[in-house]
C-alpha cells in the first residue's frame, strides 16, 4: 500500500529518541493545526524564494491550546513560554540576535487578557516579529471559559448566564498601538492565510495577523459548521455596508513603513562606538 | 575564557563608585549584552548605568512595561545566546517569581538583582533584607536556587561577576540579594587586571563534539550542554515535565521525579563548591554572631568591640551565599557555643536555617530584628552585651 505524506511534515519531529511525537494533542476538528500548517506553507515559501537560512527562524508561543503548537513538534528552534509572556520573550531573543526571524503563535486569552499589556507595547515597540493569533474565542483548554473576544451574551462555564461584557477587536488594538503591518482571515480562508503570513513574516517591524478559529469541542458543533458561520460573519474590509451591520471585516488592516526598534537602537551603539564619543 | 578585549569594558584601576554602577560594570565585564528593566526605588540607578555604557559595548538597554516582562526578556535573550540582567526591587522581585520558576525548570542562565527594600506593601523605600526567604521559597514548585549576598561596593562588583558564572556553570537562574545600603553605598573599588578575572561561558553542544541530531536538551549528564536558537540545533525550551529529549507527552510520575529531581541536586549535590563562608575569631569562641549582607559590616564592629573592650570570645561568620545553605560548611566551621546571635534586617528569616542546622552546637540562637535602616554596632553590642553580662 503506497501512503502519501503531507509535504509540511518535513518540518515537524515525528520521531524523538524516547518515542513518536505525533498525532499532535489537539482535538479533532481544532483549527490550530490549520494555522499550523498555512504557517508551515508561506515558511516553505520563504525558504525556497527568499534564501534566508532556516536556523534562523524561531517559534515562540505562550500557554493554551494555540501554544502547544511548539511543545515539542517543530524542526525549529522554539521555546514553549510562559501565559502571556511570549511577546517579551521574542524582545529579548531580538535584543540578542536581531538577525533572527521569529514567529509567535498566541491564542486569543493569551495575547489579549494576561498578555494584554505586553501585546500593546510590543505592538507599539515595533521589533521584528510575526504575531500570529489564533482566536477560538475561548479558553480551550481549561474548558471553554469567557475570553476577552467571546461574543455578548453567550453562555460559558464561567458566564453561566451570559457574557455581560464587549469582546475586544484585536485588529484594531494593533493597528492603534502602532504594529505597522496588521490583516485577519479565517481558518475557513487558507489561500489568503498563507499570503498573508508569508507577507507577515517578509515584513520588517512587528506583523499582527489574527486568525478567526473553531473550537468544535467547546462549540459542541461539527468543524464544517463551524467554518460556514466563519464564512458567514466575515466579509472584506471593502464591505463596509455589511461591516456596518456587525459582520467582522478580512483583510489587511495596515501596511506601513516604519524604522523598528532594532535599527533606531543601533544608532545609538554606532554614536557610543565612534571615535569621537570617546 | 578570556574576556574579549573591549576599550569600552571598565579598566583595571582604583575607583570610587556606587554600588549600582559597580554592579552594572561586573555584569558588563562577565559578559552581560542584554539589560531589562522596569524603574523602581531603590534598584533604579543600575538600569539608568546600563542605558548609559551597554550600546558602547555593541549591547542593547530596554525599559519594559513592567518586572514580569523585564525577567521574561532574559529568557529570551539567554536563549539567543547573550548573557542577560535584570535590576528590581522587592515589590518587582514578587513580580518576577513566575520567570524565577520558569527559568529553573528550563535551566536558564540568567541573573536577577533584588536591591532589597523593605515590605510588606509598598513597606517604604529605605534598606532591608525581607526577601531572603523569598529568594529560595517564593517561587512555586521544587528547585533550588542560587542567592548572594553582597556586602560592599567591591562585592557588588565581584558577586554579579560571580554570579554570571554560577549561572552560566550550573545553567540556573541566579539571586543577587542586594540591599539598598549596598546598592546605594559610594565607596573605593578596585578592578583587577582582566586576565585576573574569571568568567564562565556555558557549554554548547558543540563543544562537546555533539551533533545536533544526537542533541537532547535535557540530557548528556547534571548539567545538561545548552544550544543556542539559530545554530541548527532545533532546541525546543519547555517548562512541561519532559523526557530528556524534551518530550512533553506521555507523562509519567517516574519521568517526573527524574526531570525535577536532577535539576534540583545539579545545585544540592555541589553546595560546597556554589557557597562561600566568611569565618573571623572562630577558633575556641564561646559565643558566635552570623550575619549576612551590609548586616556583617557593623557586626563585625560589634564583635571586634565586645572582644577588644570588653573581653567576649566571641566569633563572627558571615554568609557570601544565603541559598543553597551553606549547612555542611556551617557545621565544619562552627564548634559547640553558648550563644549565636543573628542580626538581620527583618524579624528573623536566615535565623531558621542556621538554627536547624546548629541545634545540636547551641541551644541558645538569638535574633537581632531591625526593619528599614541597618544596625548600628551599638545596638548590635547592647543586645550582645545584654545577654552575656
Amino acid at each position: 500500500m503506497s501512503t502519501s505524506a503531507h509535504p509540511m511534515l518535513k518540518y515537524l519531529k515525528t520521531q524523538a529518541p524516547t518515542g513518536p511525537r505525533l498525532p499532535l494533542i489537539l482535538c479533532p476538528g481544532c483549527g490550530a493545526g490549520q494555522v499550523l500548517n498555512y504557517t508551515l506553507h508561506a515558511v516553505d515559501r520563504i525558504l525556497e524564494e527568499d534564501n534566508w537560512p532556516k536556523e534562523h527562524f524561531v517559534f515562540i508561543s505562550g500557554v493554551g491550546c494555540s501554544s502547544r503548537l511548539t511543545s515539542h513538534y517543530l524542526q525549529f528552534d522554539s521555546g514553549w513560554t510562559l501565559h502571556g509572556r511570549s511577546l517579551a520573550i521574542a524582545t529579548g531573543a531580538l535584543l540578542a540576535n536581531p538577525r533572527l526571524k521569529i514567529i509567535v503563535f498566541t491564542g486569543d486569552g493569551d495575547a489579549a487578557a494576561i498578555g494584554g499589556n505586553h501585546f500593546i507595547h510590543a505592538c507599539r515597540r515595533n521589533l521584528n516579529m510575526t504575531i500570529i493569533c489564533i482566536n477560538n474565542g475561548l479558553y480551550g483548554m481549561t474548558g471553554g471559559q469567557v475570553a476577552p473576544t467571546t461574543e455578548l451574551g453567550e453562555t460559558t462555564p464561567t458566564t453561566p448566564h451570559g457574557n455581560v461584557e464587549d469582546p475586544f477587536d484585536l485588529c484594531r488594538l494593533a493597528e492603534t498601538a502602532g504594529a505597522p503591518y496588521v490583516a485577519r482571515w479565517t481558518t475557513a480562508h487558507p489561500r489568503q492565510a498563507i499570503k498573508t503570513i508569508t507577507k507577515g513574516i517578509r515584513k520588517n517591524g512587528t506583523a499582527f495577523i489574527e486568525i478567526l478559529s473553531q473550537c468544535p469541542v467547546h462549540k459542541k458543533t461539527a468543524p464544517v459548521e463551524l467554518f460556514r458561520r466563519l464564512r458567514e460573519i466575515t466579509v472584506s474590509k471593502k464591505d463596509t455596508d455589511a461591516i456596518a451591520a456587525g459582520k467582522i471585516p478580512l483583510g489587511e488592516f495596515c501596511n506601513l513603513d516604519k524604522s523598528d526598534w532594532i535599527a533606531r537602537y543601533q544608532q545609538i551603539i554606532e554614536n557610543a562606538r565612534s571615535p569621537e564619543a570617546d | 575564557m578570556p574576556i574579549s578585549g573591549s576599550k569600552h569594558l571598565i579598566q583595571p584601576g582604583n575607583y570610587y563608585l556606587q554600588g549600582a554602577q559597580a554592579c552594572a560594570e561586573g555584569a558588563m565585564l562577565a559578559g552581560c549584552r542584554v539589560y531589562a528593566g522596569y524603574p523602581i526605588t531603590p534598584a533604579t540607578e543600575i538600569m539608568e548605568h546600563f542605558a548609559r555604557r551597554l550600546p558602547q559595548l555593541d549591547g542593547r538597554a530596554i525599559q519594559m512595561e513592567d518586572e514580569i516582562a523585564s525577567a521574561s526578556v532574559l529568557l529570551g535573550a539567554s536563549w539567543a545566546g547573550t548573557k542577560a540582567m535584570t535590576a528590581t526591587s522587592s515589590p518587582g522581585f514578587s513580580l518576577m517569581q513566575e520567570v524565577i520558576s520558569f527559568a529553573i525548570m528550563t535551566e536558564t542562565p540568567l541573573v536577577i538583582v533584588d536591591v532589597q527594600r523593605p515590605g510588606p506593601g509598598q513597606g517604604y523605600i529605605t534598606t532591608s533584607q525581607e526577601d531572603v526567604m523569598q529568594a529560595r521559597w517564593g517561587h512555586h514548585g521544587e528547585g533550588s536556587i542560587i542567592a548572594l549576598s553582597p556586602a560592599s561596593v567591591q562585592d557588588m562588583f565581584d558577586l554579579t561577576i560571580e554570579a554570571f558564572n554560577l549561572a552560566e556553570r550550573w545553567r540556573t537562574p541566579v539571586l543577587i540579594m542586594a540591599e539598598e545600603t549596598v546598592a546605594h553605598m559610594r565607596e573605593p573599588l578596585v578592578i583587577p587586571p582582566h586576565a585576573e578575572i574569571t568568567v564562565v561561558d556555558r557549554v554548547k553542544p558543540q563543544d562537546q563534539g555533539i551533533a545536533p541530531q544526537d542533541y537532547l536538551p535535557y540530557g548528556h549528564g547534571e548539567v545538561p550542554p545548552m544550544a543556542i536558537w539559530g545554530e541548527g540545533y532545533n532546541i525546543n525550551h519547555v517548562s512541561l515535565v519532559h523526557y530528556e529529549d524534551g518530550t512533553v507527552t506521555r507523562y509519567n510520575a517516574r519521568t517526573h521525579f527524574e526531570n525535577v529531581s536532577r535539576i534540583h541536586q545539579k545545585i544540592e549535590n555541589h553546595i560546597d563548591e556554589i557557597t562561600k563562608v566568611d569565618a573571623r575569631f572562630i577558633d575556641d569562641c564561646r559565643h558566635l554572631l552570623i550575619c549576612y549582607g551590609s548586616v556583617s559590616r557593623t557586626g563585625v564592629e560589634a564583635v571586634l568591640e565586645a572582644r577588644e573592650r570588653y573581653g567576649l570570645n566571641i566569633g563572627f561568620i558571615r554568609l557570601k551565599t544565603l541559598w543553597p545553605f551553606a549547612e555542611a560548611r556551617l557545621r565544619a566551621l562552627v564548634p559547640e557555643v553558648e550563644t549565636i546571635f543573628v542580626p538581620e534586617m527583618n524579624l528573623g528569616m536566615m535565623i531558621h536555617p542556621i538554627t536547624e542546622a546548629l541545634r545540636d552546637r547551641c541551644s541558645n540562637i538569638i535574633s537581632i530584628p531591625s526593619l528599614g535602616c541597618l544596625h548600628t554596632p551599638d545596638q548590635i553590642l547592647a543586645r550582645i552585651r545584654e545577654e552575656l553580662t
